[in-house]
């Protein structure tokens, strides 16, 4: 299984207070939570834990945390949008809020599932990120030596706390490239050498800059790259055109990955 | 030694010492407790070897071993797949494998053929296509071609017609591309293909091919 049930990965934020990106659905069963999809606005998020509990766990709820399927959405859903609703219904009077990024910097589908959660009775806070805010943050990760999956977890976690590290990873030159979202399934990003360079959604997070489609479009010339997205994503029009543009490989992929998947990243890598 | 292409629905065993090799269906395959093979390829190949090799990586491998050319394509238009691969300079320089939409067409094509016992080897290319978007929606547009009634001969020849423009515009509609699969052997597929691209058909051998050059 992916990371529903052994990956867990813990970071503080500067006010000392744990931020979940993966978390065990069954711990913590009295705990309350707040609980976040997609980016959103740093502001609304630290006023949200002051308005519910500055000492509540923060959950980003767009990760696969293990919860079963709710049934609110039709199966044709992106499973990023899927695992918001799932687990905001596993979670049910544990979450105490959601903080959702319901704006450019998302999608329809993440502004419906705002709604829709709103109607089921959640505390639903939406965020809109406006172009005033848009930051140009130094890519400390995103083009690092360091396993793909840990980037992009690192990267992940600016959303919550955006201070750089005291002692940085070392940058490489780019022999890979992972254009996309952080996948539903991430074990696809074992695949990588440590020397693939992030772009698409993620580089637009740590740039603190998510919705700028020009950034997100962005990849180097020559650059070997996977075009990654979940499927029944609108990003999947985005990927075909980047990967006939830079004849890289575009990838969709449906809740878990099945192996021709895998075989298909890995023949990628190996004969790029 | 015995390396093996085991396919969704054929599995292709060449005997490396006496250059034996074996076509035997994939259903059969499965049935057999003894197949363990020395080094196997192919989406039933797994757990049947001492060594597996990615079939993206074989194909690449058996069309430059095959393949004088500087620059050429290769599709391999399986049961339940289709692989692509593009050289420049003999380097790759795309690679794609359809693995969703317009996967299970072969297989489907041989359900279909012999169902309504269909001789491939004496079908004629129809002018006219149907949509073959996958093998079921490709099946209900057959399904219905027949009860219009067009004949199944001719109701095939145009899903093979819309396999065929599928393949095609996966490859990107080269001039040439050269083939590799069961369908070298479906002159009715090969004509057909023949109205968009010049095609040299390369047989079912060329992951075999593939793995050779790997274990060298």
């Amino acid at each position: 299984m992916p990371s529903r049930f052994f990956h867990q990965s813990r970071r503080s934020s500067r006010r000392g207070n744990p931020v979940h990106r993966y978390i065990r659905m069954k711990e913590h069963s009295t705990d309350r939570v707040v609980g976040y999809f997609g980016f959103p606005r740093r502001r609304i998020l630290r006023e949200a834990r002051e308005r519910f509990g500055s000492a509540l766990p923060l959950v980003d709820l767009d990760v696969d945390l293990g919860a079963g399927d709710s049934l609110v959405l039709p199966a044709t859903t992106c499973r990023i949008i899927a695992n918001i609703v799932d687990n905001a219904v596993h979670l049910g009077p544990r979450l105490a809020a959601v903080v959702a990024s319901v704006g450019e910097e998302k999608c329809d589908r993440g502004r419906h599932a705002a709604y829709l959660l709103a109607r089921m009775g959640f505390t639903v806070i939406e965020s809109r990120f406006p172009a005033e805010e848009l930051e140009d943050r130094p890519l400390v990760y995103a083009r690092a030596r360091l396993p793909l999956r840990e980037k992009i977890d690192r990267i992940m976690a600016t959303v919550v706390d955006p201070a750089a590290p005291a002692q940085g990873p070392v940058s490489c030159s780019p022999t890979h490239g992972f254009w996309g979202v952080p996948p539903h399934d991430p074990r696809i990003l074992d695949l990588f050498p440590e020397t693939t360079h992030v772009y698409g959604w993620v580089r637009c997070v740590e740039a603190g800059r998510p919705s700028d489609v020009e950034l997100e479009c962005l990849v180097d010339e020559g650059v070997p790259t996977v075009f990654f997205t979940q499927s029944f994503c609108a990003k999947q029009d985005l990927a075909h055109h980047l990967a006939e543009k830079h004849r890289g490989l575009a990838i969709d992929c449906h809740r878990e990955i099945n192996d021709s998947i895998l075989a298909k990243v890995e023949a990628f890598v190996r004969l790029s | 030694m015995k390396i093996a292409d085991c396919g969704s629905t054929w599995t292709k065993i060449l005997d490396l010492d006496s250059g034996a090799l074996e076509i035997v269906t994939t259903k059969e395959l499965v049935r057999r407790k003894d197949a363990l093979y020395d080094v196997a390829t192919g989406h039933c190949g797994r757990g049947r070897c001492k060594e597996y090799r990615n079939e993206l990586i074989a194909l690449a491998e058996g069309g430059l071993a095959l393949v004088g050319d500087e620059d050429f394509s290769l599709v391999d238009v399986g049961g339940r797949d289709i692989k692509f691969v593009r050289f420049k300079g003999r380097k790759v320089e795309k690679l794609d494998w359809n693995l969703a939409c317009g996967s299970t067409t072969g297989a489907t094509l041989e359900l279909l053929g012999g169902y309504y016992d269909i001789d491939f080897s004496a079908l004629s290319p129809s002018d006219r296509w149907v949509n073959v978007t996958c093998g079921v929606f490709g099946m209900e547009r057959v399904l219905e071609q027949i009860s219009l009634g067009t004949s199944p001969e001719e109701s095939i020849a145009m899903f093979l017609h819309g396999l065929v423009r599928n393949v095609i515009d996966f490859v990107g509609r080269p001039a040439h591309f050269y083939l590799s699969g069961g369908f070298c052997e479906n002159p009715c597929f090969v004509r057909t293909a023949k109205r968009y691209s010049s095609v040299s058909p390369l047989g079912r051998t060329v992951l075999l091919e593939g793995l050779k050059k790997v274990l060298e």
